[in-house]
Order: C-alpha cells, then structure tokens, then sequence
C-alpha cells in the first residue's frame, strides 16, 4: 500500500468510516460452505462515476467537465481513463483482478440521499419498502448468519435476526463486561431487545482493542478476519461525504481525495484477506451518480448513472462492462445525467452469486424480489 | 415508574436528586415550554481523593457565547493561520492554540451537554434537540464555528414562536447556508455568473444542495411529489444568500449593505427575475426567500411530515396515525404556532401509555440526572481536561456515535427504535452506566433511583438478581427495559 501524506491521514481520521462484518457460518448449521466471500463498499453521498472513470473517449466528456476531469489518468483501453487516485485499482486492473461497470445505477430516479441509500442497502422495489437489506436476506438464503462490526446496525446487513454488529469501544474507566450480568439485563429485556443484549456476551470474549478506525485499517481487519476458516463471509464498508456539491476538485481535492480512500481500502483488503483474496469479490456501490454538466460552485449535482468498481481474485478477466448511452444532451437521462444502462442489482446478483454459491433465480426472485433480473453473471466471472 | 419521572423520561430528561418533583405534572410539562433557558453548567471539576467536586452551577460566561461578528473572525484568524502554516513550518503547538484559541465546536458540544445535564428547562431542550436533529448542521467547511449559534439564536430563540420564523431563521442561518454549500451559488444569469463565465478560468452557476434539502427535509418531503424544476427554482430564490465568513466587512458593505453575517444577502449573485415553486409565484430579490419559507412552512405536506416526526420522537415509537392527526390539527388551527404545535405533542404524549425508546445521547444525560453524578468537565477544562474517569466531551460524543458537531448526513439521526437496537449500541450503554458510576460518583444509591422513579416490579426484579455489588446494580437500572425506555410501568 502506498504511503500516506500527513493531511492525508488527517482527512482519513475525520471520515466517519464505518465496517460492518457478516455471515459466519455456523457449524452444524451451515451446511455446505459458500465458495467465496463478498465485501461492499457503500460510498454514501453519490459518487461521480465520470469522474473515477472518465469515458475519455467520450467528445461530450471535456466539453461538459473539463474543469473537474483529471489531467493524468491511467488508460483502461481507447475510451475509458482511471483516476490517478486509483493507484492500487489500477494494478489490479492490470493484473486482470479488477473491472468496471459503467453507465450503471440501482433503478432509482429522484435524486434524494434519503431515499437512494435506504434503496441501495434495502434493495427493494421502493425506498423504505424492506425492513431487511439485500446483503442480509442473501446471508439468510446461504444460511449464514453473522455479526457486523459497526455502530449501529446498516439496513443492508438486516435480514436474519442472528446478524449482529461490532465496533471497538474506548470508554475510559467502564469494567470488563460481566457476562452474568449482561444475561441478566438480556433476561429483563422484552424479546426484540432482549435478543440485542444476549449478543454482547459472546462479543465480549473476541479482543478488538486495537483496530485502529480509519477506513483502510477496518478493510485490513476485515479481510484478515474474512480469510480465517470459520470467518465472516460479507463484510461492508459505509463512506460518507461523497455529495459534492462544490469544489469537487478534479486530479486533486475532495473527491479525488474520497477515491483514494476507496483504493485504501480496496488495498487494506487485499493485504488483510492474504491468499483468500482468490475467492473474494469487492464492489462498490453508490446511491446515484452525479450530473454531467459541473453546476456553478465546480462541483456536481444529484444525477443517476455512475460507475461501479469491482476487484478480487475471483474476477478471471478485467473488463470495463458497458453499452455506452453518450453524453450529448439528447444521451442523457432527463436532459441532465449519465444514463444507467446496466441495472446494478444484476451486478450485485452476479457476486452474490459468485461469493455465496446460490441460484440467480433464486438471488433474483428472494434477494432483489425482481423475478426477471437479468442474469450478467458471465460478463464479470467467466 | 410514577407519572412525573415517565412524564420526564418521554419529554424530558428527568429529575435530578434535589430537584422539586412536581405533583401536577401535566401543568409542569406545559409550564416548561415557556421556562427560561440560559445556558447553565460549571467552570469546573477536580478530584479530591477519590471525591468528584464541582463548582456551583451558574451562568455560561459571555465571552464563551460569542456572536456571529465575532465568530467569524475568529474563523478568518483560524483560516489565515491554517493558509500561513502550509507555507511555513508551524509547530504542533502553534497549530493546537490556533485550534483552541479561534475554534468553537467543541465549546459549543460542552455547552450543550452542560444545558442538558445542569439546565432547569429540560423540555425546551429536549425541543431543541428535536428540531436541531431536524434542521441538521454538519461540521465540513469548519462549519463547527457557527452550529451551537444557529441552535441557540435560530431554534432555540424560536422555540415560542411560529414555525415559519424558525424556518427561515434557520435557512438563512450561515451554519445552514455552509452546511449545504448554498454560499457559492450564483443564479446562471446574475450579474456575478454574467461576468465570470465569460472569463476562462471562472465558473459561476447555480448550486441545488440546499434547495433540494429544504424542500426534501426541512418541509414537504418527496411524498410532495415536487419536480426537478421545483428544486432548481428553490436554489435560484436562495442563489445569492451566505458568505463563507472569510468575507471581509468592508465587501459585505458592498455587496450586501450590511455586515450582519445572517442577513446578508449577495444581490450580483441572484437570480434575477420572478420564480415558480411548486405553483408558488416567488417574487425576485432578497424578500424571495421569505416568501419560499412562508409558503412551505404551512404547506399541507410540511405540515404532515413534520407532524408524523414529532410523533415519532416523543409520543411512541409505533406513532398512531390520529395522534399524527392531531399534531396536524393543533399546526393548522394555529398557522404553525409552535407552542401550540408542541402542547398538542406534550398533551400526546402524556396521554399515549406507549414507551418511547430514548436516543444515546438523551439517555446518557439522564442516567448523569438521575444519579446525580459529575460527568462532564468544567468550560475552563475543554481543552485541558484529562482524567481517567470522566472522559472529554468530545469523546463521549464520540463513543455515543451520536454529535451535532460530527460531519453528518442531512437526513440526521432517526428516531426510529430499530436504528439503535444493535449490539455495539446496547454494549456502549453498559460500558458508559459503568464508566459514570466508576468516574462520577453517583449521589444517590441505585435503591434510592427506584424508590423515587417508583420502578417496576420486573426492574427491581432484575436489580435484585444481579447481588449486592453496587456497580452492577446501577448498570441493570440503567440498562434495563425501563430505563431505556422500552417497556412501561
């Protein structure tokens, strides 16, 4: 992994970076092994998928964004560029460990933080639809329930009421968690609640003292953890702060800033999972992608399509994964975004797929509750 | 629990040992809305032995609530320092007085606990809390400097008065202005995006953030059905408002005519012209925005979300749609009068027997009422405060997973029950009873907490299987059903 300048890590510190482990599999429980482990990289705010990967081809690209577009980006092929925040992506892309799905969206429309995260971690038909995210409902198919390693408890982990969730405390001057005690309040507690407390007894025996909390560091934790026998099989990685509503920068600056700490972390994981790196897949996914044009303050606006990065070893072959829409006016959506021409739930299908071992229909008709979800499985895997 | 502490529970944050506990608490509850609420907290803590001592309870000193004008210069000073520093080599402690010396989020954070624990209008605050999680601030652009002003003279200052004045208080607010990055927002054809578009290295534009939040959060939300042209229309009436407060006064004459950070509106950036929002003519020019607000602020949709939110925070965590009904009620009858608003939610939530499950941060203040312990520093410790038993403000924040002075998603936190029921959450609420009793030295005996709350049968049941240590018996209370405001007496 690259080394990090000072500011750098400042910014790092700052990010409210969260890391939520799931799915172990449970002996006896568990019947055959899942093949793989899936790990999502939730970049809240809506990152700018013409940005990370500029279609350079694109005559529409420099006339609509030239003030946000990096100077110096690494050539995919003759279209598309990678951002130079993507120093560690672009090795993998090189070594054939790493993908892109472009002009691709989660199929929602109305631009609102709101509603666009609680779809993208719900997976429902609608915003506020599910009660359980899609990761978790997948977990619940392959039978693997597991805990996460986080605050609070993302929607798209819910699911099976055995998840549950972890993240290192450090309040000073508070005793070693007392497991009879801690019963005893679970005892007192009405089911739902009481449910929550008989969990921190068996947390309380695994030492986490010293994960340190910036968001490579969680991705080396996670993949350390992921690649041990009895480890978690999905883990999920929340960065906020992507809405850049002003100043987004282009080569440098905020967003490339974010970028890179999406290759940290795609890095922090690639160290920590070791040799399980060969049966992982890592995707990004964001609520939607930003405007085309830049608005007033050189930055972007709430959009639709955006790009999504894949990268692990199970990806056999790097491709970029697009039907190009364009970017002229009459290309976009609604006379202002990048147009999704790739559901993304199918590219979250496929690596469930892939990392979990189960059916597409059943993934389509139970996960995604889309019954006729196109299956792109080939296009990533073969 | 007795009525007055489940009263105080669900609205408050509970009756500290000493305190009168009233007989009629519904009056109480009422007379609270009008209590006066100056800031109150403590210059200090120390240690004496293994004795927490604190000195009196009294007034914030001035010069720690400092006003917008001032505010602001301590942020050009923190700003032009920063800028010297990466040219210069500064030192760490050059860079640390520069924090501590012109920063206020961390000033403001202490402040607003010492409201919470030592404050004797603890409705107001919760109140306060509601609407400042409603109308969030988060901390990027070093936007800390401005947050506990706009809550104190924007919500606050507001609490009695019509949701239409808060409103637009809050939206013209630099904290606000900041925070959704409307002070670099030019209309596409104002004199100032005129004259810098035609210049190759100037972009000037409309920038939505804002526009679209005040609309989707702040009043009608999606269920409005309002278009994209609605949300660009909002920005154009609001392009021209703000400054980062690195503006000098001088500019602020020119541009603005006025050197009031919170009235300052940049006539060469607006949009010139007449503006449609969701069929609402908006006239040009400054008096736009008040307009936009007026509008949204008694719009039928405003006034349901808003309702249902209201519901949702302080009456139950299941909220019944004719209790929502009637928080509406109260807000049409009275065009938006908020204490009318907010008596309705009072009366509601007295009279729904439906527990409430409370925040971590509303639960830690009243775990810290309750038992009287001392668990946060004096305004004279902020940034030399380290102790083994009490943690800094900004820690506790930090651990809760809870800060208004965090960087934040605009949607803020929710006051929906399932958010918080995770493990990590429930462990934090075991390691902080622990970590108070340990550090602050509680003033009254777990025994004597449920005698006065009048606990249940199943939590002294429960407080009673854990033996005889004290610590234990504390935790339990605290983190029991009741307590956290699961279940009901």
């Amino acid at each position: 992994m690259h080394k990090l300048n000072l500011t750098r890590r400042d910014f790092l510190k700052t990010t409210g970076a969260s890391l939520f482990l799931a799915g172990v599999p449970i002996p006896g429980y568990t019947k055959d092994k899942p093949p793989g482990t899936i790990s999502v990289i939730l970049l809240e705010g809506g990152m700018d998928g013409l940005t990370a990967v500029p279609p350079f081809g694109d005559p529409d690209l420099l006339k609509m964004r030239k003030i946000i577009s990096p100077k110096n980006y690494l050539k995919l092929n003759s279209f598309f560029g990678l951002h130079p925040s993507f120093r560690v992506l672009g090795g993998l892309f090189a070594n054939n460990q790493a993908s892109v799905v472009h002009a691709t969206s989660i199929p929602y429309v109305k631009r609102s933080h709101f509603e666009g995260q609680n779809m993208m971690e719900g997976g429902g038909l609608s915003p506020f639809s599910e009660n359980s995210g899609w990761l978790g409902r997948a977990l619940d198919l392959a039978n693997t329930p597991g805990r996460a390693l986080s605050l609070d408890m993302p929607l798209v982990l819910r699911g099976h009421n055995e998840n549950d969730n972890f993240y290192p405390a450090s309040i000073r001057n508070s005793s070693k968690l007392n497991t009879k005690l801690i019963e005893a309040i679970s005892m007192a507690h009405a089911k739902e609640s009481a449910d929550v407390y008989s969990k921190i007894s068996n947390k309380s025996k695994v030492d986490v003292s010293n994960i340190p909390r910036d968001p490579a560091s969680l991705a080396k934790y996670a993949g350390k953890v992921m690649s041990q026998d009895e480890g978690p099989l999905a883990s999920v990685i929340r960065i906020p702060e992507f809405d850049t509503h002003a100043r987004q920068g282009a080569d440098t600056g905020k967003h490339a800033d974010l970028l890179g700490i999406i290759d940290d972390v795609i890095a922090g994981y690639r160290e920590g999972l070791g040799s399980a790196w060969d049966r992982s897949i890592i995707l990004t996914m964001t609520e939607f992608g930003r405007t085309v044009a830049v608005n007033g303050t050189t930055g972007t606006e709430h959009g639709y399509g955006t790009a999504g990065i894949l990268a692990g070893g199970t990806i056999q072959k790097s491709r970029i994964i697009t039907q190009w829409p364009g970017l002229s006016k009459n290309d976009q959506f609604e006379r202002r975004d990048l147009m999704a021409t790739i559901d993304y739930w199918s590219v979250c299908a496929a690596c469930i797929e892939k990392a979990l071992g189960l059916d597409h229909e059943l993934i389509a008709k139970k996960v995604f509750l889309r019954p006729n979800l196109p299956r792109v499985f080939d296009y990533i895997f073969s | 629990m007795n009525e007055q502490f489940r009263v105080s529970q669900k609205l408050g944050l509970m009756f500290k040992p000493g305190d009168n506990i009233p007989k009629d608490i519904r009056s109480w509850a009422l007379s609270q809305l009008h209590e006066k609420s100056p800031a109150m907290g403590i210059k200090s803590v120390s240690r004496v032995g293994n004795s927490v001592v604190t000195s009196e309870v009294t007034n914030w000193p001035k010069h720690l609530q400092p006003d917008l004008r001032e505010r602001a210069k301590r942020w050009r000073i923190y700003r032009a320092f920063n800028k010297l520093a990466r040219k210069e080599n500064k030192s760490n402690a050059e860079k640390q007085r520069n924090r501590q010396e012109n920063q206020f989020g961390e000033i403001d954070a202490l402040k607003f606990s010492h409201r919470n624990v030592y404050g004797n209008d603890q409705l107001r605050v919760r109140f306060l809390t509601f609407w400042t999680n409603h109308f969030t601030m988060g901390n990027i652009h070093d936007n800390q400097n401005v947050i506990g002003h706009a809550m104190d003279e924007a919500i606050l200052a507001n609490l009695n008065n019509n949701f239409s004045e808060m409103l637009f208080k809050v939206t013209s607010h630099p904290a606000m202005l900041i925070y959704l990055d409307n002070i670099w927002s030019a209309g596409e054809n104002s004199k100032h995006a005129r004259w810098c578009n035609i210049k190759p290295d100037c972009q000037a534009g409309l920038n939505d953030n804002l526009g679209r939040e005040l609309l989707e959060l702040h009043t009608v939300s999606p269920a409005a059905n309002y278009t994209e042209d609605d949300i660009r229309n909002s920005a154009k009436v609001l392009a021209g408002w703000g400054t980062h407060l690195e503006e000098t006064l001088k500019k602020m004459r020119e541009q603005g005519k006025t050197t009031n950070h919170w009235d300052y509106f940049k006539k060469n950036y607006a949009e010139p012209g007449k503006k449609m929002v969701m069929g609402q003519k908006i006239s040009p020019g400054k008096r736009g925005l008040r307009q936009l607000t007026d509008f949204l602020a008694n719009h039928e949709h405003t006034i349901k979300h808003i309702s249902t939110k209201l519901c949702q925070h302080f009456v139950s965590d299941y909220p019944e749609q004719s209790d929502i009904n009637q928080i509406a009620k109260a807000w049409r009858d009275s065009d938006g009068n908020l204490d009318k608003i907010h008596t309705k939610v009072i009366e509601l939530a007295i009279k729904s027997k439906e527990p409430k499950f409370q925040w971590p941060m509303t639960w830690i203040y009243q775990v810290v009422r309750l038992s009287g312990a001392s668990y946060f520093h004096g305004w004279d410790q902020v940034y030399n405060w380290y102790d083994n038993g009490i943690m800094r403000n900004k820690e506790v924040f930090e651990e809760l997973g809870q800060s208004f002075w965090a960087t934040r998603q605009p949607n803020g936190y929710s006051s929906k029950k399932e958010e918080w029921l995770s493990g990590e959450m429930f462990e934090r609420r075991i390691r902080f009873a622990s970590a108070i009793y340990m550090g602050g030295e509680t003033q009254v005996s777990t025994d004597k907490i449920m005698d006065r709350i009048s606990a249940n049968n199943a939590t002294r049941k429960l407080v009673d299987s854990v033996g005889m240590n004290e610590e234990s018996r504390f935790i339990a209370l605290m983190c029991s059903a009741e307590l956290m405001g699961l279940e009901n007496a």
